[in-house]
């Protein structure tokens, strides 16, 4: 709070030391919406603008990294709802690599990644799989089934009511699933003809 | 009932597969060996959860001169507010407000300044004039027989 005051009073050392301290975080939230680091980057100077120009609206009931993740979320929510499209989910388009991750994975139980390769393969097939979702519902379910946060903490990060997270994330998993259910189908199909 | 009767699929969407305890998951891997739809669903969900927690994973660390370049961008932005709002309008519309005013000067010149180059345009007589009305209307009357006759004639007698 001592930091939030300091930098209210127009101590300018101040503001640079609440970057320095909170841009992890900041760049943590900006990784859930960009892979990109221009992205990223550019995500996170918006947020500390904005952070600066609204220092007079906090008032520290919760904490200086609480109010920062929320003005992050809501800024990359903004910058992903006015970026162009992306490309609608397609089962077709499966690659070998991710075609054969999904092979391994189905044998094995499903654990963490073995390689570094693997894990740009199924982070590939992450973003795939999340296109078919909202921004809002992507975020929701990245944070409660990717990052184990609770339902509370998915609340307080956005803003909406723990109501509103929990239809978000129930609708976006079934989504995931439906989709991920249909990139199988296709693999299986697709593994069958190459046996034939 | 049990779990075992029921179908899955609405469990593997309310909750991640992370958040069930192990004797649930024992129950559904039960389940799932006779039900095959619910096989499919929780193979889908099982391997959802494991490209988020992936996807999770991602996250770029800000660089060494991450803090400059926003303190930098502050200042530029305090610069820019600091100036009047007018002094910023003139600024962002200058070039197109000058070429206006360029543009407007020189046809004020032209319309003004400069003689008038207009000729006057010579009479000429008009494709309807009284003198060609009369004239075609001469020459499109038919020749009576005796006007015939005697232009025949007399051009004999000349050539006599």
């Amino acid at each position: 709070m001592d930091l939030a005051r300091q930098a209210q009073d127009g101590d300018e050392s101040a503001f640079a030391e609440i970057v320095r301290r909170y841009s992890p975080r900041v760049f943590s939230v900006a990784s859930r919406f960009f892979r990109q680091r221009t992205l990223v980057e550019e995500a996170a100077q918006e947020v500390f603008l904005k952070a600066y120009t609204q220092l007079g609206s906090f008032e520290g009931r919760g904490s200086l990294e609480g109010w920062l993740t929320r003005i992050a979320t809501n800024t990359c929510l903004n910058m992903v709802r006015s970026a162009k499209r992306r490309p609608e989910f397609t089962v077709s388009d499966l690659s070998d690599d991710e075609q054969n991750w999904l092979e391994q994975q189905s044998a094995g139980d499903g654990g963490e990644p073995a390689s570094v390769e693997n894990s740009l393969v199924a982070t590939d097939l992450a973003d795939r799989l999340l296109s078919v979702l909202s921004p809002e519902d992507q975020q929701a379910l990245l944070m409660i089934d990717g990052e184990q946060a609770s339902i509370k903490e998915v609340a307080e990060a956005t803003g909406w009511s723990e109501s509103k997270v929990k239809v978000r994330a129930f609708r976006a998993r079934k989504k995931v699933r439906e989709a991920m259910d249909k990139l199988l189908s296709y693999k299986n199909k697709r593994a069958s003809s190459t046996a034939d | 009932m049990k779990m075992k009767d029921k179908h899955i699929i609405e469990i593997l969407d309310n909750a991640s597969i992370a958040a069930l305890s192990e004797s649930e998951l024992n129950e559904i891997r039960a389940h799932v060996l006779e039900c095959m739809s619910c096989r499919d669903a929780y193979e889908a969900a099982r391997l959802s959860a494991a490209v988020l927690k992936s996807r999770a994973r991602v996250a770029i660390e800000p660089s060494p001169f991450f803090q400059t370049r926003v303190m930098a961008a502050l200042r530029e932005q305090q610069a820019v507010e600091s100036v009047p709002a007018i002094w910023r309008l003139w600024r962002s519309s200058k070039a197109l407000v000058s070429s206006m005013a360029v543009t407007t000067a020189a046809l004020a010149v032209v319309s003004f300044m400069l003689p008038s180059q207009a000729t006057p345009v010579a009479e000429q007589p008009s494709v309807y004039s009284a003198y060609s009305v009369i004239m075609d209307r001469d020459a499109d009357e038919p020749m009576s027989y005796e006007q015939v006759l005697s232009t025949i004639y007399e051009d004999e007698d000349d050539a006599r």
